[in-house]
């Protein structure tokens, strides 16, 4: 059902532009990435601050909320030219399994930031506050699923490479 | 030997076949790349916007300077050996390639600036700690993030000017040499 859409997308107007505008992929695809070091490493600073490792001279509460803006401004973005590079070449994303589970795993890792967020910012106004073994395994964890989004976001290139007789195609 | 000689060496090395024949090599190596790459230009992003004193100044530059560049070389480090592997895989196309050169050169501007910082602009560093920085920091807080996006986008330029890894639509025209 999914390929039957994108298949219907990939004949849209608005797909044809992307695909027959050269500069519109490149674009898009260096602005995905430079937000993705912006994600990655607010969530890198905001995990390290759990572990104690970075800003242990501040609260959690002052460097989430440096950090914590550009984590969500961030994935903004990339929801954006990603949303627009999936339109020019939605046949492509569609028939990845690494496509579905960047998605999945993207969808927990927004879910578990607000959850953090949520759960350990008022704890945090404490001065330095100590953090439970629970709630550093979860941070560093999110670290991990980040790298994990990273990697199946590479892989949707070389998704047969990668997933042999699973790719969807 | 010349250098298109020693290009052409690392493409016929039996690392280089490895690499282009092994089927999951490539992305992983690829990924790792990005992953630190990413991580290289996010923690130099921290650093530069502290140097332009956005959003604040109030926190200490040395303790901040301290705390990411051990993340930002030890990324670095990793980058660079995957960026070596990724070069041995096509060499003789990487060495031709026009966007690739600018990279390196955008690389080597990287250094100089962040060379020129450690040893000339921050050395009074203590004396704005955690204060206003001075219009020399500034500038080379500016540079440094101007030089990193420019060293993103150039690298995923690369991928784009060596030839397409996805299909071309039947009734589209692709131009190839981008309208020149």
């Amino acid at each position: 059902m999914f390929l039957d859409l994108a298949k219907a997308l990939g004949g849209s107007s608005l797909s044809i532009w992307v695909q027959s505008h050269l500069w519109v992929t490149p674009l898009l695809q260096s602005v995905h990435i430079v937000m993705i070091g912006v994600v990655f490493v607010a969530i890198l600073m905001i995990t390290l601050r759990v572990l104690g490792k970075v800003g242990a001279d501040e609260t959690f509460a002052t460097v989430w909320n440096r950090f914590s803006p550009w984590m969500w401004g961030g994935i903004g973005v990339m929801a954006l030219t990603g949303l627009v590079l999936g339109i020019g070449e939605p046949v492509r994303e569609a028939s990845a399994l690494s496509f579905w589970l960047k998605m999945s795993l993207i969808a927990i890792g927004i879910v578990s930031a607000l959850a953090f967020g949520r759960t350990l910012r008022p704890l945090a106004y404490v001065g330095d506050a100590q953090f439970s073994g629970g709630a550093k395994f979860v941070a560093a964890g999110t670290v991990v699923l980040w790298l994990f989004i990273i990697f199946l976001g590479r892989a949707i290139a070389y998704d047969v490479e990668v997933w042999g007789s699973l790719h969807l195609g | 030997m010349d250098l298109p000689g020693i290009v052409q060496l690392i493409h016929d090395s039996a690392l280089s076949e490895w690499l282009r024949s092994s089927l999951k090599a490539m992305p992983i190596v690829e990924a790792i790349h990005v992953m630190t790459a990413a991580t290289v230009f996010g923690t130099i992003l921290v650093v530069d916007l502290r140097l332009l004193g956005w959003p604040s100044t109030q926190r200490s530059f040395s303790r901040l300077h301290g705390e990411l560049m051990r993340w930002t070389w030890g990324a670095f480090v990793i980058s660079v050996i995957t960026g070596v592997l990724l070069f041995v895989v096509n060499s003789v196309t990487y060495y031709g390639n026009t966007a690739f050169r600018l990279k390196m050169l955008a690389l080597l501007f990287a250094g100089v600036n962040m060379f020129v910082f450690e040893r000339v602009t921050g050395r009074d560093a203590a004396a704005w700690d955690k204060g206003p920085t001075p219009s020399s920091a500034r500038v080379a807080g500016a540079l440094s993030l101007t030089i990193w996006v420019s060293v993103l986008f150039i690298a995923r330029w690369i991928g784009f000017t060596k030839g397409y890894d996805f299909s071309i639509p039947d009734n589209v025209n692709l131009d190839l040499n981008f309208g020149q």
